[in-house]
């Protein structure tokens, strides 16, 4: 299987504290990977690393054959990234920001054009897309966000809490595309959540981070059955037990 | 090109409707109150006074003494007063003033004693113009004339010799600056160029204001939002990034400076121009001088000074500007950087409006260079002294003191620039924070 990701060792250090501590996982073409963790467990910090943002510690990150510690600028070129609680710019109308944030990943006006069409295809907001953000509601923002994401057709979507502070709805919709986009165009994702009972409809894979570790990583109904739990908050209390044990 | 994209949101987030709106409304506001002022100036400083007077002595002299003020132009109302209830006077009359010739006037002239004029005015407030319109003192001048002419008859002085007694010396006034010298006075240098030195630190605080707020508040917006997250995660460079915030924030800024130096020469003009004209018709009045031909005179005088700028003094206030708004913006990207919220960015913003305040405010009310030595140093080593101080240092020839200040802000902004650069390119960009006394947020939930 293709590897769109390979984390190696990766590691931020703040004073003398390890947000992330030696992470290392791996995401194939069209596969959901999630990062599951209580608040400060180190998925903000991993992803940022992985979206170029902060420079790593040590260790490294491979996005489609390019480093992020030698080569940022090309791993930008495949990847796009979608902060917790993003907002927009509220003076902008949805359909300007979308024009905005394609003119960022090409120059070319045509595909500027293909990827606005595809974002408003994935977002279903209309002609809503012609007001300005500041008017829209907290579920229309995001899949907006969310659209403008996945518009480039990047190899790896980060989406860092895709859902948080959703309603059921907004939640399931958004949940939806990203399956349908992963399973139909080969698209992969690297989410992260704290909401594990979420994650376990959403991803193929998860890896459990507590206190900067990753724990471990593997299949849902793997893990499931590994640790004996009926769902993966269980498998999460068990796995940071067996750690703190050991 | 994907620079031209970024400059071009900028620049719609910084233009916009409220932007516009403001700008013309403070231009507006500014014309019309110079326009204001000149028409109010113009109707209250006409060479022919209104004169409320009130002739208690109704004497032969008293009356001659009138109809020589009649002659003169002036359009004298007399009004019956008795007593010394001078509000009540006032009141009555519906008045802002009267001359009161009491009585016995006469008598004391007659006697070669000093004899008494009362004046009264009333007083509403402190404002400069607000007692332009009060003549109180220039009547009492002619009237003092009229004495004096009446006592100089009666000593035998012709008016040949009485013309000569009153002006007995012709005062020729020379100004020196660096080298040059010109047939003017101080004073009628100062009025001419006090227009010019004053609009600059206008502008430059005003624009100091404007651009650290507009900057910062862009950064703090784009952090909070964590939009600058998006764009520093988007195939552009973090210099370009940074590049198109300030490029923009500088040509809002230039666009501002337009408009405000417009809106303010306008302003200045209704005032000082207003206030010298004013004071022209008084010397027009007293001594029957002041012609078109003395203020185009007065102009040839500047320039034979030096103290009318080139193109190439403009040029040099031109560029020493924009340098000083490349610094306020390179400086605001470091405090916007440091806040988590709008309300912050707001406190952060003073320590940068006290720096442009001290220079404003020595360069309204002083020459920085006749400072004591260590105060003189403690000014020009904030940057923005250099601008505040650029038109008068280039008009009196301080041209040493003007390229050590040009090159001093380049430096400064060398510096700011690279400090800056290097906060946007480092993580600290998404990880530095000043919270004031607030619980960081990124240490519970975005680890």
């Amino acid at each position: 299987m293709e590897k769109v990701l390979e984390v190696k060792e990766l590691s931020k250090k703040y004073s003398k504290v390890f947000a992330a501590d030696k992470v290392s996982f791996d995401i194939d073409k069209g596969e959901i990977f999630a990062l599951i963790g209580p608040n400060g467990a180190g998925k903000t910090t991993t992803i940022r690393m992985i979206a170029t943002l902060l420079t790593p510690t040590s260790g490294d990150a491979v996005v489609a054959g390019h480093s992020v510690v030698n080569e940022p600028s090309k791993v930008r070129e495949c990847i796009t990234y979608l902060p917790d609680e993003a907002g927009a710019y509220k003076t902008m109308k949805g359909i300007e920001y979308l024009k905005f944030m394609a003119g960022l990943f090409t120059t070319d006006s045509r595909q500027i054009e293909q990827f606005v069409q595809r974002a408003k295809d994935i977002n279903g907001l209309g002609d809503r897309l012609n007001d300005k953000i500041g008017t829209y509601s907290r579920g229309m923002i995001r899949k907006l966000l969310l659209s403008r994401a996945v518009m480039t057709k990047p190899k790896l979507a980060i989406l860092d809490e895709p859902t948080s502070g959703l309603d059921v709805l907004n939640a399931l919709d958004i949940r939806k595309t990203i399956k349908r986009l992963a399973a139909e165009e080969g698209m992969s994702f690297l989410l992260s959540s704290h909401n594990m009972l979420e994650i376990e409809f959403v991803s193929d894979r998860v890896g459990i981070i507590a206190k900067g570790h990753l724990m471990v990583t593997g299949r849902t109904d793997e893990l499931k059955q590994r640790y004996n739990a009926p769902n993966l908050e269980e498998v999460f209390e068990r796995v940071v037990l067996e750690n703190e044990i050991h | 090109m994907k620079f031209i994209n970024l400059l071009k949101k900028e620049l719609k987030e910084l233009i916009n409707t409220q932007m516009i709106i403001s700008l013309v409304v403070v231009m507006v506001m500014l014309m019309a109150v110079g326009n204001l002022m000149t028409s109010t100036i113009n109707e209250v400083s006409k060479t022919e006074y209104k004169i409320s007077l009130s002739d208690r002595d109704d004497t032969d002299f008293t009356k001659s003494m009138l109809e020589k003020l009649k002659e003169n132009g002036n359009v004298i109302t007399l009004i019956d007063t008795q007593g010394d209830d001078y509000a009540g006077i006032l009141n009555e009359n519906n008045l802002d003033s009267i001359v009161i010739i009491p009585e016995g006037f006469t008598d004391a002239i007659d006697k070669n004693e000093k004899p008494q004029l009362i004046t009264v005015s009333r007083m509403e407030s402190a404002a400069m113009m607000s007692n332009i319109g009060n003549h109180v003192s220039d009547i009492t001048s002619l009237i003092r004339s009229c004495i004096y002419e009446e006592l100089s008859q009666r000593a035998g002085i012709s008016d040949e010799e009485l013309k000569y007694m009153n002006n007995p010396v012709d005062i020729i006034d020379n100004t020196v600056v660096s080298d040059k010298s010109a047939s003017i006075s101080v004073d009628t240098i100062m009025n001419n160029v006090m227009m010019k030195n004053q609009i600059l630190p206008i502008i430059v605080f005003v624009l100091i204001m404007m651009v650290s707020q507009m900057i910062m508040s862009a950064i703090a917006n784009e952090k909070i939002d964590k939009t600058l997250e998006t764009l520093l995660s988007a195939p552009v460079s973090r210099s370009s990034v940074i590049g198109a915030k300030m490029l923009a924030a500088a040509i809002v800024a230039l666009l501002n400076a337009v408009f405000y130096m417009i809106g303010f020469s306008s302003f200045m003009s209704g005032t000082v121009g207003s206030t010298m004209s004013t004071s022209v018709n008084m010397e027009q009045l007293t001594e029957g001088i002041g012609s078109v031909g003395d203020i185009i005179s007065t102009e040839v005088k500047l320039s034979q000074l030096g103290l009318s700028l080139s193109v190439t003094d403009y040029l040099l206030v031109g560029l020493q500007l924009f340098i000083t708004i490349m610094i306020c913006l390179s400086i605001s990207i470091i405090l916007g950087a440091l806040v988590n919220d709008v309300k912050s960015s707001q406190t952060m913003l003073m320590p940068l409006l006290m720096l442009a305040m001290v220079p404003y405010m020595v360069s309204l009310f002083a020459d920085v260079n006749s400072l004591p030595a260590g105060f003189r140093i403690l000014v020009y080593a904030i940057p923005f002294t250099h601008t505040f101080s650029a038109i008068s240092n280039l008009m009196f020839g301080h041209d040493l003191i003007f390229v050590m200040g040009l090159v001093y802000q380049v430096i400064v902004l060398a510096v700011c620039m690279f400090f800056a650069l290097r906060l946007f390119n480092s993580d600290k960009i998404l990880t530095i924070s000043l919270n004031f006394g607030k619980k960081d947020k990124r240490s519970n939930s975005d680890v």
